[in-house]
């Protein structure tokens, strides 16, 4: 019998993302707060630099008044192969799974904070404060994901109360895990409208994301690059840079 | 007699009657200590020992009989429980289930009038919770019925690995202690995943 542990071995979850693509709308922000159970911040928060948000966009101006760009980016847990995070949590409560996600166990956490210090992305959050919400959204709370308390540690999981479902309806109904199916989608890329965000199987040949890394990553012109490479994490997040129409083809990636 | 001399205290039987007393106590309030630091313990780490009912269930708003609906009535669990087999819970079945028997049946019955009362009143049962995980873990009984029943075969069998004979309880009690030990020996005999994101996440 295959049991799911030895299918489990077979998956490596990751994100492609086309920057070039980003409009910088926030729909992935807003999905991902509501997916996932995640305190609204309010400004107090943002002037403590202490706001909960598993993916943000950054935002970039470049150039100067009359002629400037808007470049955004979108960040979230890149849930490197080699995590900084990891080997620093001195109660295991972040380690690698074998699907290749780097998962926070939030019962275990116990608030040292060391791994947002040693996260290079800045994707960790810690709870400074009982998560609350207003009595309005009391009711849309997800029931799939735990809501984290004062005093861990949270940040992105690439949706994997969405991963588990979509597994055990596949293995109830008897389906096959479709790559691009919206079941088997993080709230981010469903939200996304401009297709920004792909999330699927880098061990599937077949995938989407594995036929961009192929073509993006491998190929000596593609935009593909990962943030902050040198630092040697290895991400699983692939990043698609701007289309720059000025610049020239010599220039280097 | 000098400064510093020792005098040894006189002991009368009155002094030794009460040291004997003190001791006693002493050691009987210690004896009671550990039996309630055990019984304590015993509780934490499973279910409280089955001694003054302290292992009963709950009491609920309605006495319902299990025993009369399964052992008696045959009924299946799917038959109430209703999406056990498809879904993550359970769930309770509505009112308006039970009453499509009780409408006719269970005339006179003091129970049966509380029940055709919540229906009247158009409100649900607070029934109190027996089962229940903490909630940072996800546990989903499709999934466990599933691998069991192709195990085993039936579907009440199938429950009463972790519930028990509910259908033979006056009172629904928690039997097993549903710690993660307790959880993770099941997985590991059973060869499913430990991994923590199988059920924390």
């Amino acid at each position: 019998m295959v049991t799911t542990q030895e299918k489990k071995t077979e998956e490596k979850w990751g994100m492609v993302i086309d920057v070039d693509k980003c409009i910088g709308c926030q729909a992935c922000v807003v999905a991902c707060q509501s997916e996932n159970n995640i305190p609204v911040n309010e400004e107090e928060h943002f002037n403590q630099r202490r706001p909960i948000q598993w993916i943000r966009v950054e935002r970039y101006w470049e150039g100067e008044f009359p002629d400037v760009k808007a470049r955004f980016i979108p960040i979230m847990c890149q849930h490197c192969d080699n995590a900084p995070c990891e080997p620093v949590c001195p109660v295991f409560a972040t380690y690698h799974n074998s699907q290749g996600l780097n998962v926070q166990v939030y019962n275990r956490c116990i608030g040292t904070r060391f791994c947002a210090n040693n996260c290079p992305y800045h994707v960790r959050f810690f709870n400074f404060w009982e998560p609350s919400w207003p009595e309005s959204l009391k009711n849309q709370l997800n029931p799939d994901v735990t809501v984290r308390s004062r005093g861990i540690m949270e940040k992105c999981t690439f949706c994997i109360q969405r991963i588990r479902r979509t597994e055990r309806e596949s293995g109830r109904d008897g389906n096959e895990l479709k790559d691009g199916d919206r079941a088997l989608n993080t709230a981010c890329v469903n939200a996304c409208p401009t297709d920004t965000l792909v999330f699927g199987d880098f061990n599937n040949p077949e995938s989407r994301v594995s036929k961009l890394r192929k073509k993006e990553m491998d190929d000596h012109h593609g935009r593909g690059y990962k943030m902050l490479d040198e630092l040697g994490t290895s991400p699983n997040v692939i990043y698609l840079k701007k289309v720059d129409k000025e610049a020239k083809e010599s220039s280097t990636h | 007699m000098l400064p510093g001399d020792f005098q040894e205290p006189r002991i009368t039987q009155r002094k030794v009657l009460l040291l004997g007393v003190i001791g006693l106590g002493g050691v009987s309030g210690l004896v009671v200590a550990l039996a309630l630091g055990l019984f304590v313990l015993s509780a934490w780490l499973g279910l409280p020992l089955d001694v003054f009912g302290f292992n009963e269930g709950p009491d609920q708003p309605i006495e319902f009989p299990h025993t009369v609906h399964v052992q008696e009535l045959g009924l299946d669990c799917t038959f109430c429980h209703r999406t056990v087999t498809k879904d993550a819970a359970a769930s309770i079945p509505a009112v308006g289930l039970c009453m499509t028997c009780h409408k006719t049946v269970g005339d006179g019955n003091p129970e049966v009038d509380k029940l055709r009362g919540y229906y009247e009143s158009d409100r649900p049962i607070d029934w109190v919770r027996v089962h229940r995980v903490p909630d940072h873990v996800h546990f989903v009984h499709e999934a466990h019925i599933r691998f069991f029943s192709d195990k085993m075969g039936g579907d009440s069998e199938t429950c009463s690995i972790c519930h028990g004979d509910v259908g033979g309880m006056e009172k629904v009690n928690q039997v097993r202690s549903l710690k993660m030990s307790d959880c993770v020996d099941c997985h590991r005999n059973n060869d499913a995943p430990t991994d923590c994101t199988t059920c924390h996440y």
